[in-house]
């Protein structure tokens, strides 16, 4: 509940903020086109990434049964880079999202077909394999930076992640993903919990293990691909929110996943507010992980282990 | 066995990627029993338990209250059967309650919430196991034998007619073993199927009242503990000598091990040896030879004499007589004969007294050479003279006329081994 105001309230100030100064629309001509054409989209669609992201991270930290998974894990980032980097070298930068969201589905869906390949499939062989198609992904992206000859600047900041040409179109797409991927997963919470103690456990517990599996999957999957297609890979959201979650709710899936929401919306906000209002607009990649990086040290070593 | 069949396996084959490790099984499990899997390690009775709760695909009949087990949906599976693991990964900090209310998925709607009842069911639960007062501690803080404790908890909570349970008392202390073997037993009583895999045969012996037997994934016994638990079984199945007795206070069947079989001196094998020893001098020694090759006999013991129970237990001919009376002569005689076949007679330094001095006495007429003296680390024969020397002077003489003497079991094991050649 404070979550869902703090989240409210976070929205507001921020769609307020920006280097054009803080305040109403009626501050002056122009003012209301400003906050509702340029930040209203972009708090939107930042806060459905973030959300999308933290919820993704949530449910594969359970689904993989380590603390240490991220969003990305399965390969969804490299592949949108490829994606992306296709699109901007080849095809001089249009259609860049759709691309980006076709690399991510389509590295799942490989690191999928490869870890099925043998009937019985673990979640190891899944982690291992999406790490595996991660790098030879991102050898491809390296390899189209190198020849990209004056598009290497546009990959480059793709890679990193923001949200400068955040549309309306983009906030209600990425809202669009997040309400059913997000009450799927919700509504998944003690599979979730089940799941994070193991797949045979799940199944004694009563829990269809193979299809939770799937639709967790799935649902993060689509989560994480829309969220790369608007904004590129943004780094530690999906990793680090979960964990604050965690060290404040407990790791209860059923509470985990709607914080996460919340709260990964609300980090994912605050960061684009501070790049666009305070950094000149730098990639808000960067900030999350320049905060993130040292907060996470920081909750290690004041926690001795994670949650 | 009862008609009814609650767990019913006939022709059952499991295993792991094309490979079956369990192989051919029949047998089925009433309502209220309680039975133990046993068998050496890798033999597949873990195997056997996964493929009960589906865990791993299986082929042949396996029938859960006279259904198909494959015909189960995961709901219903999980409010019919349920599995304690050995073990499981911690890696989030839930609460033991948390854990435990994870049984009652199964019993709640994903659009609902867990309600007092269920609350009501995992404390009883806890309360079960002996853990209540951890109900609320981080399961990543719980020792291993807490751990374990949570898991049997959780399968408890889930309600089922039959639980299946990998090992349940691997983690736990003595006290606590009997505190869930009861708990089970009790279970069973009022009408459940229990069924766990046990590495502690003595364990299983005292509260399962039947044992299935299994090496190599199939059946080689089945029957009460009494009828499976025999030396000639524990021999084939496990390939350890065991001897078995009466539990002092339950009258269950009691095992103890007496040694495990390896090639270690196998070629004393076609010794005879003899060994004369008396208060309790020879135990050791008996069982330190025995399994290493020679064929054992003792002489003549008293009933009451600790080296007289330790042959009996293991299985060596001796020459039995009552304690504090004179010696009989059938039983010099006797003793005379066995001599004579002795290639090597061991001479265990022990206390002579006038009741036990014909023992040693007799020695006298064995030739010296197939003698080996025992006599321990710091001890003197005149310390075990209670003969006012007639006992020292015949311990003496036997060595003067050339018997062998070592303080050492190993020594004694050296002094054998060249035998082979002069035979």
């Amino acid at each position: 509940m404070c979550l869902i105001i703090a989240a409210i309230i976070t929205i507001v100030l921020c769609t307020l903020t920006g280097p054009a100064g803080f305040g109403l629309p009626s501050a002056g001509p122009g003012a209301a086109d400003i906050v509702r054409s340029i930040r209203l989209p972009r708090v939107l669609a930042a806060f459905f990434v973030g959300a999308s992201l933290a919820v993704a991270g949530a449910a594969m930290q359970a689904l993989f049964r380590n603390p240490m998974a991220d969003p990305y894990i399965l390969g969804t980032s490299s592949g949108g880079a490829l994606g992306a980097s296709v699109a901007i070298v080849f095809l001089g930068g249009l259609f860049v999202p759709v691309f980006a969201w076709a690399g991510a589905v389509i590295a799942i869906l490989i690191v999928w077909l490869i870890a099925s390949r043998r009937g019985v499939i673990s979640v190891e062989t899944f982690l291992l394999t999406g790490i595996a198609v991660s790098f030879f992904f991102s050898a491809i992206v390296s390899f189209l930076i190198a020849i990209a000859g004056e598009n290497v600047h546009q990959i480059i900041f793709w890679l990193m992640g923001g949200f400068w040409n955040a549309s309306p179109s983009d906030a209600i797409l990425s809202a669009c993903i997040l309400v059913p991927a997000g009450a799927l997963l919700f509504f998944m919470g003690r599979d979730l919990n089940a799941l994070s103690l193991g797949e045979e456990t799940a199944a004694h517990l009563g829990i269809d293990a193979a299809r939770a599996r799937w639709s967790v999957l799935g649902g993060s999957t689509l989560l994480v691909a829309g969220a790369v297609s608007i904004a590129g890979s943004i780094g530690f959201v999906g990793l680090v929110t979960p964990h604050i979650v965690r060290m404040l709710l407990g790791p209860d899936n059923r509470v985990v996943i709607p914080a996460c929401i919340f709260a990964g919306g609300i980090l994912l906000v605050i960061s684009d507010t501070l790049t666009r209002t305070f950094f000149s607009d730098l990639p808000v990649g960067i900030i999350t992980a320049f905060i993130g990086a040292p907060f996470f040290i920081w909750l290690i070593y004041q926690r001795g282990n994670v949650t | 066995m009862s008609e009814r069949k609650r767990i019913n396996a006939e022709n059952l084959h499991a295993g792991y990627d094309t490979k079956d490790i369990v192989r051919s099984i029949s047998c089925s499990f009433g309502p209220g029993t309680f039975t133990g899997i046993i068998g050496p390690n890798g033999s597949g009775k873990t195997t056997l338990l996964r493929a009960f709760s589906r865990a791993i695909p299986s082929s042949g009949i396996l029938e859960l209250d006279g259904k198909d087990v494959r015909d189960y949906t995961p709901v219903e599976l999980g409010m019919a059967l349920g599995f304690v693991p050995q073990d499981e990964a911690r890696p989030f900090a839930y609460t033991v309650m948390q854990v435990v209310l994870m049984a009652r998925y199964a019993r709640t709607s994903r659009f609902a919430a867990l309600v007092s009842a269920d609350y009501d069911r995992c404390h009883r639960a806890l309360v079960e196991t002996g853990i209540a007062h951890l109900a609320d501690r981080s399961i990543r803080t719980l020792s291993g034998g807490e751990w374990q404790r949570v898991l049997i908890a959780r399968a408890l909570a889930q309600d089922t007619n039959a639980l299946l349970l990998d090992e349940p008392t691997s983690h736990l202390d003595l006290a606590h073993q009997s505190d869930i073997l009861m708990l089970l037993r009790n279970l069973a009583a009022s009408g459940a199927t229990i069924i766990g895999v046990f590495h502690d045969l003595n364990l299983a012996a005292l509260y399962c009242d039947r044992l299935v037997m299994i090496k190599n994934g199939q059946m080689v016994a089945d029957g009460t503990p009494e009828q499976v638990l025999t030396p000639e079984k524990i021999r084939n199945v496990y390939g350890a000598d065991v001897v078995t007795s009466c539990h002092p206070a339950t009258g269950r069947t009691f095992l103890m091990p007496v040694k495990t079989t390896n090639g270690n001196g196998s070629h004393l094998k076609s010794l005879n040896v003899l060994v004369i020893s008396g208060g309790g001098s020879g135990a050791g020694l008996l069982h330190f030879l025995t399994g290493r090759g020679p064929s054992l006999s003792t002489g003549i013991l008293a009933t009451t004499d600790t080296d007289y129970l330790t042959a009996q237990a293991l299985g060596i001919p001796c020459i039995p007589v009552l304690p504090f009376s004179q010696i009989p002569a059938h039983a010099l005689e006797e003793q005379k004969a066995m001599l004579a076949q002795a290639n090597r007679v061991i001479l265990s330094a022990h206390p002579v007294g006038a009741g036990n001095l014909p023992v040693l006495l007799a020695l006298r007429d064995v030739d010296p050479a197939r003698i080996i003296i025992h006599l321990p680390e710091g001890r003197e024969f005149a310390s075990y003279d209670f003969t006012k020397g007639t006992a020292t002077t015949a311990y003496q003489d036997l060595y003067a006329a050339g018997a062998a003497c070592t303080s050492t079991y190993d020594g004694i094991l050296r002094l054998l081994s060249p035998n082979l050649n002069g035979e």
